[in-house]
């Protein structure tokens, strides 16, 4: 198991953002977490990488418990994450965007100069776009794109993404399920959070529901697709399948 | 240490060897001893706003105490040559010495916040800086002021030029290439998003703390230069209103770029001295500045420069 969650709970104020959560993935899983918006999918996936700290539970990587590492160094053990909004080095170039995670996170020995892994990074997730083009003139889309090649640079074992598949065109998604697929291939464990259900049933070996903070349902695509509490939670959602 | 390709190797583009070849020369055409003062003025001043500018540009954070640490690096090396003999040349070592530690210190207590608080923090630091300097009178003579052993016996200005001259030099290649090495990468990394830094397996604290101890020993180097140029230290070098001086013109040049504080001296630096009666107005027209830089070009000289290098091919330029 590389991942296990115990208790985890976040309030902010009076808000309860996670409630009680426990799930567990195995290595080279894709995990798709779902629920509508503000169900606390973004704050789950902060839990994890660290930017932010449960107020219960205990959170268990590769064995080990995590809950007092800094989002750095949870990086530099293999947890890398995306943002649902992205947040570059604007006033950097692509390729010094991903070269930041190309040095600082992967702490394992390579012989290859960081570089060239930036490089193979923005290659493996066919980043088309010069990437001598600083990164504030990026439209959304490519901004994604370049966030999802610079958590690769890091060389994860734990790939967290947010909503990257937002805005994209049937052909560009069809792409990113093959990047997404063929990372997984690579023996990384991913959890995607997605609103096409299109994507994320065709794409993961497990789904967790989430609503209001609790996990209401988990299991194959399947099964996900036969429970009524998932159908009631999003009854007037119009998005599911 | 290079981050990018081949080009990061060279630390000076072909336009600054000129702009610094042609500053060299100067003084054999420019005789008048006044000119001479304001050229060495400039550089002082350009090279403070570039070490300030190496936190405030890189790592994002204002250093509001940066005058005490040239102060503090100024006192130590008139004190290390007043009372143990060392030579006036090596004095300014001690003098980048001590603000390191000072700087690295004040870093490990200040950096761990956030901005704004940490910018706060560095700035009660540098108030207490002043206020030791000014109550160690037995040390500092306080405000009746330190005379200081100069570097040289005579008065000519030329000889100074060269020595300010040369340490502006060594600041600006030492800033521009640790700001181009991968320490560099994971400064402006953290100045630019903090998030997406330590996302990306940068160590925020750790990063901050060396830039700041950094950007602190080089105030104290130029404090001691500056120290054994002048002669005389009164604990006014430390006062905030120095550091607003600084800020100012490393923002007008262009945050991040280093050489736009410097370019930004001599332009200022000359103009207010021709505007003397203008001299006592200096922080508001400051103030004014600055306000009319962030609404118009944030980016200041710098950006400007950038632009039109993207309209004009510069001859001797490539690409
Ligand atoms: N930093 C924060 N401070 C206060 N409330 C927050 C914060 N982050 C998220 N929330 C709240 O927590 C809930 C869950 O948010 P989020 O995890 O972003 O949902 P999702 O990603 O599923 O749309 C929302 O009600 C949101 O407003
Ligand atoms: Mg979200």
């Amino acid at each position: 198991m590389i991942l296990e969650l115990q208790g985890i709970s976040k309030r902010f104020g009076g808000l309860v953002a996670l409630k009680d959560i426990s799930l567990n993935l195995d290595e080279g899983q894709i995990l798709g977490l779902i629920g509508p918006n503000g169900a606390g999918k973004t704050t789950l996936l902060n839990v994890i990488s660290g930017s932010l700290r449960p107020d219960n539970g205990y959170i268990r990587y590769q064995g080990k418990e995590i809950s007092k590492l800094s989002s750095d160094r949870r990086c530099q053990k293999g947890i890398s994450r995306t943002f649902q909004i992205s947040r570059p080095f604007s006033k950097m170039t692509v390729l010094e965007n991903v070269m930041v995670a190309a040095i600082f996170g992967d702490r394992s020995q390579k012989q290859e100069p960081p570089r060239d892994r930036a490089l193979s990074a923005l290659r493996f997730v066919q980043f088309s776009i010069d990437e001598n083009t600083l990164a504030e003139n990026l439209n959304t889309v490519q901004l994604k794109r370049l966030d999802l090649a610079r958590a690769l640079a890091s060389n994860p074992s734990l790939l967290l993404l947010d909503e990257i598949a937002a805005g994209l065109t049937p052909l560009e998604l069809a792409d990113l399920v093959g990047v997404i697929r063929h990372t997984r291939e690579r023996g990384v464990t991913i959890i995607v959070v997605e609103h096409l259900m299109r994507m994320i049933l065709r794409l993961c070996d497990k789904i967790v529901v989430l609503h209001y903070g609790e996990k209401i349902a988990e299991g194959t695509p399947e099964e996900i697709c036969q429970d009524k509490r998932v159908a009631d939670a999003y009854l007037g959602e119009n998005y599911l399948l | 240490m290079s981050t990018g390709g081949s080009h990061r190797w060279v630390v000076l583009s072909p336009l600054s060897l000129f702009l610094l070849a042609v500053l060299s020369v100067l003084p054999l055409w420019v005789q008048d001893e006044y000119l001479l003062q304001l050229l060495i003025s400039s550089l002082l001043l350009g090279s403070q706003a570039m070490a300030f500018d190496f936190t405030a540009g890189f790592i994002n954070v204002i250093n509001f105490g940066f005058s005490a640490f040239v102060g503090a690096g100024a006192y130590t090396s008139a004190l290390l040559v007043l009372h143990w003999g060392i030579s006036p040349w090596l004095g300014p070592l001690g003098g980048a010495v001590a603000s390191a530690a000072l700087g690295f210190f004040s870093g490990v207590l200040t950096l761990r916040l956030q901005g704004i608080y940490a910018a706060v923090m560095t700035w009660f630091v540098g108030l207490t800086l002043l206020s030791l300097t000014a109550s160690l009178s037995g040390l500092t003579r306080g405000y009746r002021g330190l005379n200081v052993p100069l570097f040289l016996e005579t008065a000519a200005r030329r000889p100074y030029f060269y020595i300010i001259f040369g340490v502006t030099f060594l600041t600006f290649v030492s800033l521009r290439w640790t700001g181009s090495s991968r320490v560099g990468l994971a400064f402006r990394a953290i100045g630019q998003n903090l998030e997406s830094a330590r996302a990306s397996g940068v160590n925020p604290t750790k990063y901050r703390v060396i830039n700041f101890t950094l950007s602190c020993a080089f105030a104290g180097l130029l404090g001691g230069f500056y120290a054994h140029f002048l002669g005389i230290l009164t604990p006014d070098v430390m006062h905030s209103r120095q550091t607003v001086e600084v800020l100012a013109l490393a923002y007008i040049g262009g945050r991040g770029s280093l050489w736009g504080g410097l370019v930004a001296a001599f332009i200022f630096v000359p103009l207010f001295e021709y505007l003397k009666p203008l001299m006592e107005l200096r922080l508001v027209i400051y103030g004014v500045l600055l306000i009319l830089v962030m609404i118009w070009c944030p980016g200041g000289l710098a950006a400007i420069y950038t632009q039109l290098k993207q309209q004009v091919r510069w001859p001797f330029m490539q690409r």
